[in-house]
């Protein structure tokens, strides 16, 4: 009777265990910095896809916020459960290389599948390797980010489109009426990811970046202090307190004159119930501000480049990232799965998640009739032109990673540790002095590249 | 008893507690002993270790965002345990008095504690926004007490003290719970006499309702001292620049430059600063 009473015990636990995978040989885990349900909902639909085309094989998708993917990656790792495949940004992607845990081989393997030259070559140079030839992970989408603002404001007040630091401060300063509830501008003062987006566009129009071309450290310079003097007197007209890219919604609210966004932003422009969707008098009658403005789209315009002593274009590239499993069934499930996410079915499917926002990596994509054609209707309403101009951005954009072509993986460490949002915190929000807050930058630097 | 007897029933007893314990040396025990041995080591992400003696501590020590957040969390412990105890006690002694709808009032009172944190936390947000939130509206529009909106939330100078008051919102219906059960069991023929002797109101609280109530707020600072020492959720969703100790050991271990030796060391430190806290408490406050 006892060992009965053991033997189920010990069978039913064994049943909840390792029940679960028994329908996949293979199981391997997908972690995707697309957290929003909708789009959630949508990866799923090429999951699901993936798995009827591949009996054996189970993906689980698993969503992560961008800040948090590398506390969740050490965690993951310190538990011997990494994912297999990863979405995440370039920087990321360079600093989980760096750490040893990506599979570069394979991943250069599935470049030349994939076609080494139907890759957007700027993009791929973001996540190539020191050695030339291998890359880290597969460029997967890219936004390219710019100031939009209001075009009718601008008009009306006389000003100059903000494409330079002298433009902006000017309109930042004459678009704040804290007392109406206006404000002039939106950079990233939280320390977030967003903050670091802004600064760097900044820094890389007064030619200021982490490394010289010989791979030294030379973050804490006259150029970069300059940088950060002028982020600090800017931030002085963002709404109160520590902002971060969730303040856009003011902008929709017509409180905001200019704020930094990518081109995921056509998306929700374009699409007036997102707005609705968001803090406005539907919502809240009592707060009497005004409603979504259905001329908001018109009358917005976007400023991509910013030029000091020189111009400057910013974005970034999503990529995947094939993360070694030490097991080479879920290797190979995660190559198969790659593979797929770049069918074009797939992945115009993947893109048309946010039109404008998620450009392609491949320029025959990028062409494809079906990839014009979105369901929202978004490039149509933007015109071809406009968005291969936004797109062709994406092959001479500048990054702290690189510098004259060659790529410094040490730079996305320093981005995965969050070390230049925390800098802008401690400077705007925190009341440091901005060449203390640099000095002190420049130490964690060196702490984090063991330089 | 023969000894039979009772050995049979020891074992019994053994048998039957052998689960939870298993369980508590598993789930309890083992993590905290392991944290005490990672304090002691330069913990690598990829799982290799190396024996550095006491230098987490000492760098601990020398670590200036250490004492800050030490501070915090002193200042943090001191407010939100003082007030969700006074609260407590203020609402439990209201409650005690007769008046129509009463069981209904009491039970509305306990929803702020039943409430999910995160949803709650998004609505403080809420309220807080510096540009929508009816806070601002409030003071800035409609009563117009200052000129400008503020960000409580995100200005590290206030965000303090809206955690504080979001815990003693949060977390007085438990004080109030235990404190209403003791008035409730209080001789009302004390109070009677007292009265005839010439006590009024106030005399009755401090001669009668208060050394009734002395062990119920004893136990209440205690669980909210535990509590709240070790308290993460609730603050570092409503405002994660409050860096209490916990938080503080978050950011060590996960954030940043990642060191997961020394954030055991933090974790050592708090579980002895807790400690001790107890012991003090115990001892030389309530003289148990």
């Amino acid at each position: 009777m006892k060992k009965n009473m053991i033997a189920f015990i010990a069978t039913t636990l064994i049943l909840l265990v390792f029940g679960k995978n028994s329908v996949f040989s293979t199981t391997i885990e997908f972690w995707t910095t697309e957290t929003q349900s909708d789009r959630l909902k949508t990866i799923q639909l090429l999951m699901d896809t993936f798995q009827a085309l591949n009996s054996g094989i189970g993906v689980k998708l698993v969503p992560v916020d961008e800040n948090d993917m590398p506390s969740l990656m050490a965690a993951a790792s310190a538990a011997g459960k990494l994912p297999a495949v990863i979405e995440a940004s370039s920087e990321l992607l360079l600093a989980f290389g760096e750490e040893g845990i990506l599979n570069i081989e394979d991943t250069t393997k599935l470049v030349m599948q994939i076609g080494k030259n139907r890759f957007f070559e700027g993009a791929l140079k973001m996540v190539e390797t020191p050695l030339f030839g291998s890359f880290y992970g597969l460029p997967y989408h890219g936004w390219v980010q710019g100031i939009w603002h209001r075009g009718d404001w601008f008009q009306m007040a006389g000003l100059d489109p903000p494409a330079t630091w002298e433009a902006i401060l000017k309109a930042a300063r004459a678009f704040y009426k804290p007392k109406n509830n206006q404000y002039g501008i939106l950079i990233g003062t939280k320390a977030e990811t967003y903050a670091e987006q802004c600064f760097t566009h900044f820094a890389l129009s007064n030619g200021a970046s982490a490394f010289n071309a010989n791979g030294e450290l030379t973050f804490n310079s006259p150029k970069m202090l300059e940088t950060l003097e002028f982020y600090a007197e800017l931030a002085k007209y963002n709404p109160p307190g520590p902002q971060t890219w969730r303040a856009r919604d003011y902008y929709l609210q017509g409180k905001l004159a200019m704020f930094f966004y990518s081109t995921y932003i056509m998306d929700d422009l374009a699409l007036a119930e997102v707005a609705a969707g968001s803090l406005t008098d539907e919502n809240f009658p009592q707060l009497g501000s005004g409603t979504f403005d259905p001329q908001l789209v018109d009358n917005t315009r976007v400023a991509p480049t910013i030029t000091h002593i020189q111009p400057a274009g910013y974005g970034a590239i999503v990529a995947l990232g094939l993360v070694n499993q030490g097991d080479k069934a879920k290797n190979d499930a995660a190559r198969r799965l790659v593979a797929f996410l770049y069918e074009p079915n797939s992945y115009i499917t993947f893109l048309h998640m946010a039109p404008g926002g998620m450009n392609p990596m491949l320029r025959d994509i990028a062409r494809m009739p079906e990839y014009l054609n979105d369901p929202k209707g978004i490039f149509k309403r933007y015109g071809r032109e406009k968005i291969e101009e936004i797109i062709s951005g994406l092959d001479n954009m500048g990054s702290f990673t690189i510098v004259r072509g060659k790529t410094f993986p040490e730079a996305g460490k320093i981005y995965a540790k969050q070390i230049i949002p925390r800098m802008i915190y401690a400077v705007t929000i925190g009341g440091m002095a901005p060449k203390e807050a640099l000095a002190w930058a420049e130490k964690q630097m060196k702490k984090v590249i063991g330089k | 008893m023969n000894s039979y007897l009772i050995q049979t029933e020891s074992r019994l007893g053994w048998k039957l507690m052998a689960p939870s314990v298993a369980v508590i040396v598993l789930l309890i025990v083992y993590p905290i002993l392991y944290n005490i041995y990672l304090s002691f080591f330069d913990v690598k992400l990829t799982g290799t270790k190396a024996f550095i003696g006491v230098a987490n501590y000492k760098k601990l020590i020398l670590d200036g965002a250490f004492y800050s957040s030490l501070l915090t969390t002193t200042i943090y412990l001191a407010g939100t345990v003082i007030g969700t105890t006074a609260l407590g006690l203020l609402v439990a002694l209201l409650m005690n008095l007769r008046f129509p709808l009463r069981n209904i009032v009491r039970t509305i009172i306990l929803l702020p504690y039943f409430a999910p944190v995160i949803s709650v936390v998004f609505g403080w947000q809420f309220i807080f926004d510096p540009v929508n939130g009816i806070y601002n509206h409030m003071v800035v529009d409609v009563l117009k007490l200052t000129p400008v909106r503020h960000n409580l939330i995100g200005n590290p100078k206030t965000a303090l003290l809206v955690v504080i008051i979001f815990d003693i919102w949060k977390h007085f219906p438990i004080s109030y719970l235990l404190i209403l059960a003791k008035l409730q069991s209080i001789d009302k023929q004390q109070y009677e006499a007292a009265a005839i002797d010439g006590c009024g109101p106030i005399a009755r609280f401090f001669y009668i309702t208060l050394p009734e109530l002395y062990f119920v707020l004893g136990t209440v600072v205690i669980l909210r001292l535990i509590w709240n020492l070790n308290k993460f959720e609730d603050v570092f969703l409503l405002a994660p620049n409050v860096q209490t100790l916990p938080i503080y050991t978050y950011y060590t271990a996960f954030t940043g430059i990642i060191d997961q030796g020394l954030a055991a060391s933090i974790s050592v430190v708090q579980f002895l600063f807790l400690s001790f806290l107890i012991f003090f408490y115990v001892k030389k406050v309530l003289k148990w």
